[in-house]
């Protein structure tokens, strides 16, 4: 009898080891550290809650930068943590313990594209009014919109969604290049808008609802990658009238497309 | 059962019907198609108006610039010049024209307004009348001929649809081909490439590669090598074509569910750029994992001299950004760049583009002044981070700088910029807002 309490006792104790050990017991983070770069729900829910006991004052849009570090760094402080802008679990449970997170109301707030805030002490239906309908899908280097990638998914996906991977990367380099190239406008819109630039212009195509691949394609382009090895132009062999597009020096060929300079 | 007759009579109805039906929709159609066209054709009408009144105005801007010695007195017309050159190549950007005039005028007129701007800085205006007197000769003969090439349109005489049937005709009316050419050589002639801008053009195309070719086999051993994980399928070689500045080998792949490319250098066997796709699962590995990951696998594959600038999460995977750190001053080369693209279902490397890296950037020895932050910036604005990086400037220079993190307190809200301070001249190379 003893034997079977003693084993029971120590059991229990393990247990409750584990339970203190885990990553993290309460709310609903992730178990992962959140630090600068992050994006999604984790970085949701810490805005959320840094806001709601009045340490950030920012967009709640799941990217973690510069603002949602401050604030953070600011809670650690306030709350004799280690300062270093990362939430760990230490920082995760005790933020849990002093704040709260309607998750719905912040969700479905985000999703609708309103504007919105999540401050403690006043009723969240106060807190709202209407955005613009959009909400944030991807994080960009600083430079590039959302509007940038909008208009340039479109112009792939009606450009090349036949295309390969590698292809349809190639296509949105095409006019990250020409947008840097003096010979061509200097935005990303002036670029896909020039008259008999993109036949998906001309036919209507750029007005497709583009698919993940286009868009995951543009980011990519817009992270730095360019399959098409600094090329100005591309054009397909079959369909092409212009003489002029022969001219051009050729550097490789993706799919149906030559990319040339 | 249908009686003969009255069957026939159903059958003519419905035809009759149909044919009004089809009628009314072509006539509705057409009117539209005929009430977009006159709005188009008004639009570029307008567009072009504007551009002609502007090339005017540029002229005399530029003229203007040439009637003083001091430089005080022509900044503002310098200043209208760089303005309006901008506002015409907008114009022309946004004009169904001849495509290599269109380039070919584009390139002229942001050379233009960029040596009016950059000469104020420069103050050199023995040099700034030479050119710009004959720029001011060339900008009057392209003027005239650009009213000549688009008096059809602008008077009216002329619809979109025969200005378009024009421009592609072999025999058209107007010697654009003559314009693309004139236009050209004013371009090298009045702005010729400055040494910067062809170092620039050359680290571009990897001019100055000097490494011994490498042969096909060789370009495949260096992939397994990097990428063991995705070479082990089947693979396809090909070489670039003859118009590339640089020759490289195009290696395609597939294993199991990761299809992708990589290019690699036939001049030293250097990755250019490689990207695989495949299909992801929902678990994440911790950002720390993966970015042990991203440097072991630089250090490994012979880019130790680069260090983490950023990283930046997104549905499947992160994009990492790192740059190499001169020795001397220890500083950031931010022209010399690597970007990885992981996933983060696995840590693996999904994607890196070395482009920039390949042909390292030669920097320069610099004068390092003192610069007191706390002069520099408002009482609100704390500095954060100090680095020394070298950046390029807009004159394509590469320039040893400070590279500043500040942020700013502004009535509870806290802003962060990044700002790149000259560390000879304290001329500020850039400020950016970071998110």
């Amino acid at each position: 009898m003893k034997k079977i309490i003693s084993h029971t006792l120590i059991a229990m104790l393990l247990l409750g080891c584990a339970y203190v050990m885990s990553p993290l017991p309460t709310g609903a983070f992730s178990s992962q550290q959140i630090q600068r770069g992050a994006f999604g729900d984790d970085v949701i829910e810490l805005q959320a809650r840094l806001q709601y006991i009045g340490f950030y004052n920012g967009t709640i849009d799941g990217q973690f930068g510069y603002g949602t570090y401050w604030a953070l760094r600011n809670f650690q402080e306030k709350y004799g943590l280690p300062v270093d802008g990362i939430a760990g679990n230490t920082t995760k449970k005790k933020l849990v313990d002093v704040s709260d997170y309607n998750e719905q109301f912040v969700k479905n707030n985000i999703n609708k594209g309103n504007k919105f805030t999540h401050y403690g002490g006043t009723p969240l239906e106060n807190q709202v009014s209407k955005g613009t309908g959009k909400k944030k899908e991807v994080q960009l280097p600083a430079k590039y919109s959302d509007q940038d990638l909008k208009l340039m998914a479109n112009a792939v996906y009606g450009e090349a969604r036949g295309e390969p991977y590698e292809g349809q990367v190639a296509v949105a380099a095409v006019i990250l290049n020409r947008v840097e190239h003096p010979d061509f406008p200097d935005t990303v819109g002036g670029v896909i808008f020039q008259p008999g630039a993109f036949t998906a212009v001309d036919d209507g195509q750029i007005w497709l609802t583009p698919n993940e691949r286009a868009k995951e394609a543009v980011l990519d382009a817009l992270n730095g990658w360019d399959p098409s090895e600094n090329a100005i132009y591309y054009f397909n062999p079959i369909t092409a009238t212009s003489k002029w597009i022969w001219s051009r020096p050729q550097i490789k060929k993706i799919g149906l497309h030559v990319f040339c300079i | 059962m249908n009686s003969g007759p009255a069957f026939m009579k159903k059958i003519i109805f419905v035809l009759v019907y149909s044919i009004a039906a089809l009628s009314i929709f072509t006539y509705g159609k057409t009117t539209e198609n005929k009430q977009l066209s006159y709005l188009l054709s008004g639009q570029y009408t307008d567009k072009m108006t504007e551009a002609t009144k502007k090339l005017e105005e540029l002229d005399t801007a530029v003229k203007k610039t040439l009637l003083f010695k001091e430089e005080e007195g022509s900044a503002r017309a310098r200043e209208d010049i760089w303005r309006l050159s901008s506002e015409i190549k907008n114009s022309v950007g946004s004009l169904p024209l001849d495509r290599g005039f269109s380039n070919s005028w584009m390139n002229y007129l942001g050379r233009l307004g960029n040596f009016a701007k950059e000469s104020e800085r420069t103050g050199n205006t023995e040099e700034y009348h030479k050119i710009m007197t004959e720029a001011s000769k060339n900008l009057r003969n392209m003027a005239d001929e650009w009213e000549v090439a688009t008096s059809g349109l602008i008077d009216g005489s002329m619809t979109i649809k025969g200005w378009k049937n024009q421009l592609e005709s072999v025999d058209s009316a107007h010697d654009w081909a003559g314009m693309t050419e004139t236009v050209k050589k004013n371009t090298e002639s009045d702005f010729p490439l400055t040494a910067s801008e062809a170092d620039s053009q050359k680290k571009k195309d990897l001019e100055k590669l000097t490494d011994k070719n490498i042969s096909s086999d060789e370009a495949i051993e260096r992939f397994k090598i990097l990428f063991p994980e995705v070479s082990t399928g089947s693979i396809v070689v090909e070489t670039s074509k003859p118009g590339s500045p640089y020759p490289f080998y195009h290696i395609r792949f597939a294993k199991d569910q990761s299809i992708g490319y990589i290019d690699i250098t036939e001049k030293g066997g250097h990755v250019l750029s490689f990207l695989a796709e495949r299909p992801f699962t929902e678990s994440s590995l911790d950002f720390s994992v993966i970015q042990k990951r991203a440097e072991d696998f630089l250090s490994n594959s012979g880019f130790g001299d680069t260090v983490y600038e950023e990283a930046r999460e997104n549905n499947t995977a992160w994009h990492f950004v790192y740059v190499r750190v001169e020795p001397e001053y220890n500083a950031k080369v931010f022209s010399d760049v690597i970007h990885l693209k992981i996933a983060k279902d696995t840590g693996n490397i999904l994607g890196m583009n070395a482009m920039e890296y390949i042909q390292k950037e030669e920097t320069k020895k610099q004068p390092i002044k003192r610069i007191n932050w706390k002069e520099f910036f408002h009482s609100n604005v704390e500095v954060i981070n100090e680095e020394l990086a070298y950046v390029e400037n807009d004159r394509l220079e590469q320039r040893l700088s400070h590279y500043l993190t500040v942020k700013m307190e502004n009535e509870g809200i806290t802003e962060t910029y990044k700002v790149v301070v000259d560390t000879e001249t304290g001329e500020i190379i850039e400020t950016e807002k970071q998110q």
